[in-house]
């Protein structure tokens, strides 16, 4: 969790209660797990990462954005900002439909932490971004929905921010705008941004994102690859459109940890996975060989289905998110049960502590028949000589520096 | 988690740069309120004038004219009160729903909510000050010429301001948390006005009644003024001083409560 700029550290919100509200609920007996609007949320985010927040309308998205923002305190918990925060919350709600376009761009910006001086040398550009010169200076309540959202994300990616929270904001706008956005989010990335997008587009979380926090009534329910989290959460919703909650039972993991469908298992079960095995343990040495045997069972056929593997720290960061859709191999229709191998010849991980994910996925990746989510934890030891992620073996050698150089300078 | 190793961004903003970021919040936002005030009006502007005129003329038509009042130069004694307690009565008016009418502001991240009362005294102040050249003519006109004591207007003029922006401060938080705070004060301001001398003498109250009316800060701030424009004395010092004292007390207590509160703001609306 080094070098970030956003960090959440086991974020709880409970929302004060009116008067009103309080008494009702002294009479409903379930009242308890409703009060939290978060609960030990904790993720971080480094620069140029974004984090992608999706979730179904009340899982606590907006207010977790909110906190962010330093707009209101969280119950326990802390968070850790570092650097200046650029916010596109509600797009153009600020502005005032009597002032004309550049009026409430200077508005927004000064608002925005700028100073007059700065934001009005930078005019021309935000009306350039927003392809608004023929009407920058009429009212705003002349403009559409779509000129005023341009000029609202205009201002905003202009104000320098190091940190940028959007609330379901990119969507907006045609194609050569979006087009336009995604550049300029990939530039303010590029200049170390961290961004934290609240969205309910998948694909958009999937393109845009590296990493994805579903929140699930106000706890974490997956964290990690943008990629699987989105997938995860389009079959839980495929699960509730099908009106369909699965009756697998609780199965015990050993070392304390059970899998539990809706909380750290996902999918619509017509296959599972019925045991995970590694070998040689769960206790490594970073360099040694690794080797995953995913045991599965389908009760019915089921049509080339994708196998996907993934390496998560412990704090979130992904280390490793393969599939056989990936690595190109062919997987056969499967019936009954069987067991996938799969081998890393070196795990070259620094010492930590690591998740694996394990899951089997419909085909064409619409949604996962089972998915395994933190459900196997697994250590690595070894030396601390790296930073960062990776830990391969590696030398440093002197060569080319004349020995009386190197006297003469100590 | 390790936080020694944050990466630092930029410097923390300088306290030079907060301060002129802070002017420029002030003058932006006091714009556009002004802006958003008068933009389609076909007087503008002119408003901030034409309404305590038209207060004048009622005031002195029912007052001199009908009552038949004895103070002398009573147009200028009634201005002098109507533009006064406006821009008192305008300032609280307005700032009890500062937080509530502002809440795209108090969601942004980062920005200093605790200016919203300057803003507000201050626009209310600009209407004040617009007029003022109307009262010197009418001085002018009725033989009244300034004298060394104009000098000491600067300083009411900063007592009221500090003043409106210190009661400002607990009554916009305290609206957030209890709406019926903006019905009560909007009451107590139109009591306030008939136990501040606005439109009579305070000296026609009774004696024992009158010390209970000096509760009152703008009867102490109405006097100051009066006894400077139109009696040419100084103000009494004593109440000066105490209002001073009242008013930077209200301003330092006033911005704790609200700077304490305001995390709870967005969430309570």
């Amino acid at each position: 969790m080094k070098d970030s700029r956003v960090i959440a550290e086991s974020v709880c919100k409970q929302y004060r209660q009116s008067y009103a509200v309080r008494r009702k609920q002294r009479d409903t007996a379930a009242h308890a797990n409703h009060a939290w609007a978060l609960r030990d949320v904790s993720f971080s985010v480094g620069p140029g990462e974004m984090l992608g927040v999706i979730g179904a309308n009340g899982a606590g998205k907006s207010t977790l954005l909110r906190l962010l923002g330093g707009v209101g305190r969280p119950t326990t918990g802390a968070i850790h900002v570092n650097g200046r925060i650029g916010a596109l919350l509600d797009l153009g709600g600020g502005f005032l439909g009597d002032l004309t376009g550049r009026e409430n761009a200077i508005l927004a910006g000064v608002v925005a932490g700028l100073l007059r001086s700065e934001i009005v040398a930078r005019m021309d550009q935000i009306v350039a971004f927003a392809e608004l010169e023929d009407y920058i200076d009429h009212p705003v309540r002349t403009y559409s929905t779509g000129m005023m959202m341009r000029l609202a994300f205009a201002v905003a990616v202009h104000t320098d921010p190091e940190i940028l929270l959007v609330d379901e904001f990119l969507s907006v706008g045609d194609l050569a705008f979006q087009a336009k956005c995604n550049s300029r989010i990939k530039s303010l990335r590029a200049g170390g941004c961290a961004i934290v997008m609240v969205s309910h587009g998948m694909d958009q979380v999937r393109q845009l994102c590296d990493r994805a926090l579903w929140l699930k009534h106000g706890e974490v329910a997956a964290f990690g690859s943008s990629d699987v989290v989105a997938r995860l959460f389009e079959t839980e919703m495929k699960n509730e459109t099908l009106k369909r909650t699965p009756h697998v039972a609780k199965r015990a993991l050993g070392d304390g940890v059970d899998l539990v469908a809706g909380e750290n298992r996902f999918g619509t079960f017509e296959m599972e996975i019925d045991s995970i095995r590694f070998h040689p343990g769960t206790a490594l040495r970073s360099g040694e060989p690794l080797a995953v045997v995913i045991g599965f069972s389908a009760a019915s056929k089921i049509s080339a289905p994708v196998f996907v593997v993934s390496i998560t720290r412990d704090d979130g960061t992904v280390c490793l998110d393969t599939s056989t859709h990936l690595a190109r191999k062919e997987v056969p229709d499967l019936h009954g049960s069987g067991h996938v191998r799969f081998t890393m010849d070196r795990l070259d991980l620094g010492p930590g502590n690591y998740f694996l994910d394990v899951g089997v996925f419909e085909s064409k990746w619409l949604h996962a028949y089972d998915y395994h989510w933190h459900a196997y934890p697994f250590t690595v030891e070894g030396i601390i000589e790296h930073k960062g992620v990776l830990a391969p073996p590696c030398t440093w050698e002197m060569g080319g520096i004349p020995a009386g150089e190197r006297t003469r300078t100590n | 988690m390790n936080l020694e190793n944050v990466i630092p961004g930029v410097a923390e903003p300088t306290s030079s740069r907060r301060w002129r970021h802070a002017w420029d919040v002030l003058v932006v936002l006091t714009g556009r309120d002004l802006k958003a005030q008068y933009k389609r009006s076909f007087l503008g502007f002119g408003w901030a004038l034409a309404s305590p005129l038209l207060q004048l003329i009622i005031f002195s038509t029912i007052f001199q004219g009908v009552l038949g009042s004895r103070i002398p130069n009573y147009a200028c004694f009634v201005f002098i009160g109507v533009l006064v307690w406006g821009w008192f009565q305008g300032s609280l008016g307005q700032s009890v729903g500062l937080i509530t009418g502002n809440a795209a502001l108090a969601r942004q991240p980062g920005f200093p909510l605790s200016l919203l009362p300057h803003v507000t005294v201050s626009v209310r102040f600009l209407h004040f000050a617009i007029a003022m050249p109307l009262l010197f003519g009418l001085l002018w006109w009725n033989g009244l010429r300034p004298t060394a004591s104009w000098s000491a207007l600067p300083l009411i003029i900063a007592i009221q301001y500090l003043l409106s922006v210190g009661i400002a401060y607990p009554l916009a938080s305290l609206n957030v948390l209890h709406r019926d705070t903006q019905h009560i004060v909007s009451v107590l301001l139109q009591l306030m006005m008939f136990v501040t001398p606005v439109f009579y003498d305070i000296r026609v109250v009774p004696e024992p009644l009158r010390e209970w009316f000096y509760l009152n800060p703008m009867v102490s701030i109405v006097d100051a003024w009066r006894s400077v424009l139109l009696y040419g004395q100084w103000p009494d010092s004593r109440s000066l001083w105490i209002l001073s004292g009242v008013a930077l007390c209200l301003i330092v207590v006033g911005r704790k409560i609200f700077i304490a509160h305001s995390h709870r703001f967005v969430e309570e609306m």
